[in-house]
């Protein structure tokens, strides 16, 4: 069609099924339906792009009129966009270990009441249990006649546990994510795990802040990847001059124990069969042993930057595709955590996390562990709580010191330009020296 | 182009045939039915570096319906109403999973003005004006000598059918438009926005803004740590009262056993100078209105009085429950979502000082308010756009620090607020100075 250079349709279906427990009420349970699609279309210099709830394919001189309004819409556009050609096709979706789509809503409900019965210890005032299921059937064309289509279900529960003493409250909870699986059986425990580091916590005090030296776990330190590296390799960013790792291609900006790398073909919470505008997805090492050697792309951005390779591209249902992370993590070392412990000798071992933030252009990020211990003379001590860590992006990396190899990956949301995607961080143990804590406590 | 390119897809009359039919059919099958049917259609355009990269037109719908049957609560939803017969059967069997609770009804109509009281008819959602607004963004940059990273603007219209088989049926318009836009000068970076449901925003005061705090934070030096006295922009103000504030002072928290604000009604909490309330009927509020989420006729609630806890937030489920009155304060959780706890328009009011007297610390925003602890209100937050200020005149922007302290035990002192306030989401607040909290610097 005149003055339309490329398009593409994503459409996405489903199904979202939540259960909610609240002091061991149902407090609510059920299924909502989703159906949404997003239309771009590339004119002579930018992208029009229709968001459609309840989409129909429609046919011929319908769909014709379809991409005309996008092309009108385009029209408007003066950023210069060109797509680099990259490999498309679709790698094989993990197969189902046991369809939640299976398990009747009743079943689900009893596993869940469980898991927040292994919460309700004694100390324990209040507890709350939630269930999550989402199964989306994607369905992907454009304008070079490459048509694909995939279902994933992702699942996941958490539990949360707030023990009371003499009016002072503390938390603590689990929470654990799913592809392609039931996670719901056999998590009785995870209850307890939230209820007894909730009581944990009553005694534990908030550190003082300061330079120290910090023992991460994988969870945090995963954390810590996604917040302090991934962000910035977004090439988006790159790209709009927002990103403090333009122009570090090459550049030493971690010690040599470093390698950090993003896969969406991984099995993870963050996996995709072909990204949001229909790439080939695949491995980019984005640091390794140190320095930098790939950003994260879609096809616009690697076109405008280079240094890597597309299938970053992600999307909520109904939104245009971003580039995102997806599983991201810092590679094992050699190290055994004793070591990186007894290393450390004076500072905090933080575990946990409560999330982080970036601003990838000032190269200054924070993130939050759950909870932490004291280590004295490399030994670990007293338990403390509500611990914040800040960094600069490209002063922070020379400080991991030691990498364990005890990699474990972790799954969580990503939230970005008002879009929120599955992800995975990961990482092993890594010891950071001269780390900047933040807490409230004289301690 | 001065019409939407393609308009909602449902009429008000087939939207009311649609609903009168879902009614009709619910009456039949459970005790009561509440039906929400929403459509909007809203027109952005984004810019990367200083051209615009996309402009894009979104239709949205959705149908929301809500079952009561013998005290059994159900919800369900879909984004397309033509399929409610699914919808409706995946609400009740919802309701039957769900622990049954005292129930009295879905309130009935009353005399209600329907006048929207947040909608504007020449906020038009067109690619036109959305490209209007962002060039006058993008002037507004040129006044500092910085680099846009990216912008945004959105004009919108949204519609809303609340009704219900108590004889219920509301209609409201919205409308909205928004700027934003993001700067940098070498490592120095700012980022800026406004939303009004009125045409009355000036786009070039947002580029200005976020230019000058790209511009005014370069060579930042280092704080030495120890207390400062803080002010608090209305927007680092709102990710700290948002994230652990309001969550307290929800009924559902307060019962539930995850409230530290729980035992505390007709106790200080705030400074005594301090008064917090939702105010549905604040015209510069984004979303103010006369009923709420279900249907009930809002009124200002008065959560903080002169520092004193007055009211928790109830909705009909929660005051039901614990035999209170709902005040008025559920909403509906993104466009089309089933009613929850929150508020309409929340105001903070106090004695009005000059906030950059003396020696403080002026914090435009923080990264990582979310982190904060939301039961315990502790929290440790990084800088962003921070300024050492001596009586009103910039000494230095601080290059990188952290914050430290509890959002319940930080706002029991301060040293007044400003007279400004801004609309910053669902709240409009002032500048806020905070006495003695910790910072982590060098």
């Amino acid at each position: 069609m005149e003055g339309i250079r490329y398009f593409d349709v994503r459409h996405v279906t489903g199904t979202v099924t939540h259960i909610d427990i609240d002091n061991t009420r149902v407090e609510s349970a059920g299924t909502s339906f989703v159906d949404r699609a997003i239309i771009r279309i590339l004119g002579q210099k930018g992208w029009g792009i229709l968001a459609i709830d309840s989409y129909t394919r429609p046919n011929g001189r319908s769909f014709e009129e379809l991409l005309k309004r996008g092309g009108s819409l385009a029209s408007l556009t003066s950023q210069e966009v060109t797509l680099a050609d990259v490999p498309g096709g679709i790698i094989p979706v993990p197969a189902l270990r046991e369809d939640p789509g299976d398990v009747h809503l009743e079943e689900k409900q009893e596993l869940l009441s469980g898991i927040e019965k292994g919460a309700r210890i004694d100390g324990i005032k209040s507890t709350r249990a939630s269930y999550i299921e989402r199964t989306e059937t994607v369905r992907f064309e454009n304008s070079s006649g490459e048509e694909y289509s995939y279902s994933l279900c992702r699942s996941g529960f958490s539990i949360m546990a707030i023990a009371e003493r003499e009016g002072d409250m503390q938390m603590g909870y689990v929470r654990k994510h799913a592809i392609q699986d039931f996670n719901l059986r056999h998590r009785q425990e995870c209850g307890n795990v939230a209820a007894t580091r909730a009581i944990a916590l009553l005694d534990a005090r908030a550190p003082r802040g300061g330079a120290m030296n910090a023992v991460l776990d994988p969870e945090l330190a995963g954390v810590f990847a996604h917040e302090a590296v991934g962000h910035a390799s977004e090439a988006d960013l790159v790209q709009e001059g927002g990103s403090v790792l333009e122009g570090t291609i090459g550049r030493q900006i971690a010690s040599p124990s470093v390698t950090i790398v993003d896969d969406p073909s991984l099995p993870e919470f963050g996996f995709e069969p072909l990204d949001a505008e229909g790439s080939r997805v695949g491995r980019t090492e984005i640091i390794r042993k140190g320095r930098v050697q790939a950003f994260l792309h879609n096809r616009e951005t690697l076109a405008a930057v280079g240094f890597g390779h597309a299938g970053n591209a992600r999307a909520m249902a109904g939104e245009p595709p971003q580039v995102r992370m997806s599983n991201t993590f810092i590679e094992n070392g050699d190290s055994m955590v004793d070591e990186l412990v007894s290393e450390c000798r004076s500072g905090i071992l933080l575990k946990g996390s409560r999330g982080g933030q970036v601003d990838p252009g000032r190269g200054i990020f924070q993130f939050n562990a759950e909870y932490g211990y004291l280590i004295e003379r490399g030994e670990v001590g007293e338990m403390v709580r509500d611990v914040s860590l800040s960094g600069e992006i490209l002063k922070t990396l020379h400080a991991i010191s030691l990498c364990a190899r005890d990699k474990k990956m972790h799954q969580g949301y990503c939230g970005k330009g008002g879009q929120s995607v599955p992800v995975s961080d990961g990482a092993p143990h890594v010891l950071l020296i001269d780390a900047v804590v933040g807490g409230s406590g004289t301690h | 182009m001065g019409l939407p390119m393609f308009s909602s897809s449902m009429r008000w009359w087939v939207a009311v045939e649609l609903i009168e039919q879902i009614l009709h059919e619910g009456a039949q099958r459970v005790d009561e039915l509440e039906v929400y049917l929403f459509s909007g259609f809203s027109v952005s355009a984004r810019l990367k570096r200083h051209e615009i990269h996309y402009a894009s037109g979104a239709n949205q719908q959705g149908l929301s319906l809500r079952v009561i049957h013998k005290g059994h609560i159900g919800t369900s939803a879909t984004m397309n109403p033509e399929t409610w017969n699914a919808c409706m059967d995946a609400a009740i069997a919802s309701a039957s999973l769900a622990t049954p609770q005292d129930w009295e009804g879905l309130p009935g109509p009353e005399n209600l003005d329907p006048t929207p009281v947040n909608y504007d008819p020449d906020v038009t959602p067109d690619a036109k004006t959305a490209k209007t607004l962002l060039s006058e963004l993008v002037e507004g940059t040129k006044s500092y000598p910085v680099e846009i990273t990216s912008g945004s603007a959105e004009v919108a219209r949204y519609t809303g059918t609340l009704a219900n088989t108590s004889g219920l049926c509301y209609q409201d318009y919205e409308s909205m438009v928004s700027v934003g836009v993001e700067t940098i000068v070498g490592q120095s970076t700012g980022y800026e926005y406004d939303a009004s449901w009125k045409m009355d925003i000036d786009p070039r005061i947002v580029g200005e803004k976020a230019a000058y705090l790209a511009h005014s934070s370069q060579h930042g030096k280092d704080i030495v740590s120890g207390n400062y006295d803080i002010v608090l922009s209305p927007i680092a103000l709102a990710q700290l009262l948002g994230g652990v504030f309001l969550p307290a002072l929800s009924g559902k928290n307060v019962h539930a056993g995850r409230s530290r604000l729980a035992s505390l009604q007709g106790q200080q909490v705030m400074d005594r100078t301090l008064s917090l309330r939702d105010d549905p009927f604040h015209p510069r509020g984004l979303s103010s209105c006369r009923w709420d989420g279900e249907g009930t006729p809002t009124r200002i609630v008065h959560f903080v009085e002169n520092g004193i806890l007055r009211e928790f937030a109830y909705d009909l489920k929660t005051a039901y429950r614990y035999g209170k009155k709902t005040t008025g304060n559920a909403v509906r959780g993104g466009h089309g979502g089933s009613p929850t706890i929150g508020t309409h328009t929340l105001t903070l009011d106090g004695r009005e000082e000059n906030l950059r007297e003396g020696r403080v610390v002026h914090v435009n925003d923080v990264v990582g308010a979310h982190t904060a602890n939301p039961l315990t209100g502790d929290f440790s937050v990084e800088l962003s756009n921070a300024y050492v200020l001596q009586d009103g005149t910039v000494e230095f922007p601080v290059r990188k620090a952290m914050l430290s302290g509890n959002v319940f035990n930080v706002l029991m002192e301060t040293g007044g607020i400003s007279k400004d306030t801004r609309v910053v989401g669902s709240m409009i607040l002032p500048e806020i100075q905070l006495k003695n909290l910790a910072i982590i610097g060098s």
